[in-house]
């Protein structure tokens, strides 16, 4: 191989290398270059999700509190703002079949296990039934509500169908107080019963329900009245007993209680029988409570000018083949106030008879004794109201509460406008602003009013309603024991007692009405059935817990003026 | 490279206009972050307030009217204050410090066991024998043997003549 024949082999492939080493630079540049605009698209995209980020991002323009603190339903709160209903977030137990999400089987360990479990965190539970569920493989309620420390037991199961789902439910803190009033909240979500009926649109309005619903009732003097009306029911073995409090002068309802109550957080069989309520719904002859109201319209007409006229008590009065008479003699004569305090058919039927039937009717028709009473209530008992022209024996039998049945609260609006100074006023429970009470209409002039203040204090002081006589609180009242109607006439052995009071007598704020649905007479009524025996004790004990809390301080150096009556009054039983 | 007047303007426009965006960027991050923050914080409002509502229900539901009737009927038996209880006034709270007037009835007394005398203590006692090395206490009067149970026994000694020795 000679020189020229290298380089002539040489020179193609340095010419060769050169190309490749171009190309390769090349490629080289191109691939730098791609890794190079790669980085800035990743810097760009970067820069540009910052962007993003910093300026588009929505920032919450609805940086409010209220809606997501707004209650799925509005909370109803006593007239001080004590909640008594309220919208409650609360677990419940849900079994959920799909929660694995893998079409597998719904449960890791088998049902019977789980419910085995189950009982041990609920022991009320039913095993079989539990398991029986889950092996059904269909999603529902296992319970409806948990507490917090049994929703993380059951998380402990460590089974990932259970959930507890929050659930917004109806809690009443006070539990069955007030129930009636309050009513309850159904399956379906709207009110039922009481004021969750009347105010369901306002407590599910997203407008409205952010603020709480106020009613005139006050929790302390409602627990006091369920409290005393439960021992007094208990201790006479009564059928059921009932009690309000009114604001004479507005007529808002302080209190509201029918016994035995229902708890509106859980409805049961044994609960739905005893929502009917009997100061609202139930009509009843009220018997002697009458007699006052009698008297008022007499002494407003003009028919009673002279208190210490006397009236014949030792006869009974024969009317169209009945007989009205006393349960015990009363003596040969008694004047007004004698009739009231020892409560006497025969006086008042006299009295009754003198005023004439249309003028004691235009008296209770004023009263709205003929009409259902006012109230917000949906249930509200229309009254057995003597229709057409009333005849003697129906005036003379209405004037003692007989052959008239009403609710105890038209009785207890009655007895507002005879104490207020002669103005009825419908009976709210909605709280008034003061200075708003409604205008009403005058039944009662002043005078008359004055009068029966005196006479109801002296019921109290040295009558029938004695055991009522709280100290220091002036009460004035009436009692009244009716026979229930029954087959064939009156039972003589069931009775309505119920008692009819107002205090302080001096300047009065407020009527307090017990009853009592069929007392018996026991040890601790001394073996009597009749309102002096239980239904007027309960209003000498409710008294003293509910006066200085609505603002009326005992005082024994002050009483109603009673001196141009008290000669008038012997204090045997009649004259 | 020509930097002629006009370029050097619009360069600096430029760069003056870029300063301003990223201050603007800058602050409408931070704006932003705020934003976020407030949001947050009311987040945790919102679950403070649950949970407040929950203890709230809780605690009413426990002290509900009925638990506490029952507590007081077991625990405790209160009973509503009687009329005498009620004072109508200063006038009648102040009535109660008025001093007694006269032939008023004397105050109730509280009985007391007498002190006993002990002997006046030496002013100082050998640490070795014992015996008194210096006369008694001059001018003490015999000092008495405070046996006090409780406040109104140490009222009963603090006579005044006695303080000041």
């Amino acid at each position: 191989m000679n020189a020229a024949s290298i380089t002539a082999t040489i020179a193609p492939g340095r010419r060769q290398l050169v190309n490749v080493r171009q190309q390769l630079l090349l490629t080289a540049k191109w691939r730098v270059m791609w890794v190079l605009i790669l980085f800035a698209a990743i810097t760009f995209g970067a820069l540009l999700r910052i962007a993003l980020l910093g300026v588009l991002q929505p920032a919450g323009t609805d940086l409010s509190l209220t809606d997501p603190l707004l209650p799925p339903r509005g909370d109803i709160v006593d007239r001080h703002g004590v909640p008594l209903a309220r919208a409650f977030p609360a677990y419940s137990l849900w079994f959920n079949p799909k929660a694995m999400g893998d079409g597998g089987p719904p449960l890791v360990k088998t049902p019977a296990e789980i419910a085995a479990g189950l009982v041990r965190i609920f022991p009320d539970e039913d095993a079989g039934r539990l398991a029986a569920q889950l092996a059904s493989g269909q999603p529902g309620y296992l319970r409806r509500r948990i507490l917090p420390e049994e929703a993380n037991r059951v998380h402990a199961l460590g089974e990932p169908a259970l959930e507890s789902p929050f659930e917004n439910e109806r809690l009443y803190p006070q539990g069955t107080m007030a129930a009636h009033v309050l009513g309850f909240v159904g399956a379906d979500g709207h009110g039922r019963v009481g004021m969750e009926q009347v105010f369901d649109e306002r407590l599910t309005d997203p407008l409205s329900r952010g603020t709480p619903s106020m009613l005139s009732l006050d929790a302390r003097v409602q627990g006091a009245l369920e409290d005393e009306l439960r021992k007094g029911m208990l201790d006479t073995k009564a059928k059921g007993a009932g009690g309000i409090v009114l604001d004479v002068d507005s007529g808002e309802v302080l209190a509201l209680a029918s016994l035995p109550s229902f708890n509106p957080n859980l409805i049961d069989r044994s609960g739905a029988v005893n929502i009917f309520n009997r100061m609202t719904n139930q009509v009843y002859e009220l018997g002697s409570t009458f007699k006052p109201i009698t008297i008022a319209a007499a002494i407003d007409a003009g028919v009673i000018t002279d208190m210490a006229r006397r009236y014949q008590s030792d006869r009974p009065l024969a009317i169209g083949g009945f007989q009205i008479r006393d349960s015990h003699s009363l003596g040969a004569s008694l004047n007004i106030p004698e009739a009231l305090m020892h409560s006497s058919n025969i006086v008042t039927a006299q009295v009754a008879d003198e005023l004439g039937a249309a003028r004691l009717n235009a008296t209770m028709r004023s009263l709205g004794m003929n009409e259902r009473p006012y109230i917000e209530l949906p249930a509200k008992g229309f009254p057995l109201w003597p229709r057409g022209q009333w005849s003697r024996i129906t005036t003379m039998t209405v004037s003692y509460g007989h052959g008239i049945a009403v609710t105890p609260l038209h009785l207890a609006s009655a007895y507002a406008a005879m104490v207020n100074g002669g103005i009825w006023r419908p009976a709210t429970l909605m709280k008034l602003e003061p200075g708003h009470a409604p205008t009403g209409r005058r039944v009662f002039k002043a005078s008359t009013s004055a009068r029966m203040r005196q006479l109801l204090r002296m019921i109290v002081a040295d009558g029938t309603g004695r055991k009522a006589d709280a100290l220091g609180f002036r009460v004035g009242g009436k009692t009244g024991s009716a026979e229930k109607p029954g087959a064939g006439g009156y039972r003589r052995s069931s009775l309505v007692a119920t008692f009819a009071a107002a205090f302080p007598m001096d300047r009065p704020r407020y009527v307090i009405i017990t009853m009592l649905d069929e007392p018996q007479g026991t040890v601790a009524t001394s073996g009597q059935r009749t309102a002096a025996w239980n239904a007027a004790p309960i209003v000498g004990k409710v008294v003293p817990r509910i006066g200085p809390l609505l603002g009326v301080m005992p005082d024994t150096s002050r009483d109603i003026d009673i001196s141009d009556l008290s000669p008038l009054v012997g204090h045997a039983d009649g004259q | 490279m020509n930097l002629t007047r006009d370029r050097v303007r619009s360069i600096g426009w430029a760069f003056v206009l870029s300063v301003c965006f990223a201050l603007t960027m800058a602050l409408t991050f931070r704006v932003n972050a705020e934003k976020s923050q407030v949001r947050l914080a009311e987040r945790q409002i919102v679950a403070l307030k649950r949970e407040k509502l929950f203890l709230e229900t809780e605690f009413q539901t426990r002290a509900n009217q009925q638990q506490l009737r029952a507590l007081n009927d077991i625990e405790f038996g209160y009973a509503a204050p009687t009329a005498g209880q009620y004072l109508a006034g200063e006038r009648q709270l102040a009535a109660f410090g008025k001093p007694a007037g006269p032939g008023a009835p004397a105050p109730i007394r509280v009985a007391s066991a007498a002190a006993e005398e002990i002997a006046p203590f030496p002013a100082l006692v050998s640490p070795i024998t014992g015996q008194a090395m210096a006369a008694e206490v001059k001018g003490g009067s015999a000092r008495k043997l405070v046996n006090a149970s409780g406040l109104k026994d140490h009222l009963a000694e603090l006579h005044p003549a006695v303080v000041l020795q």
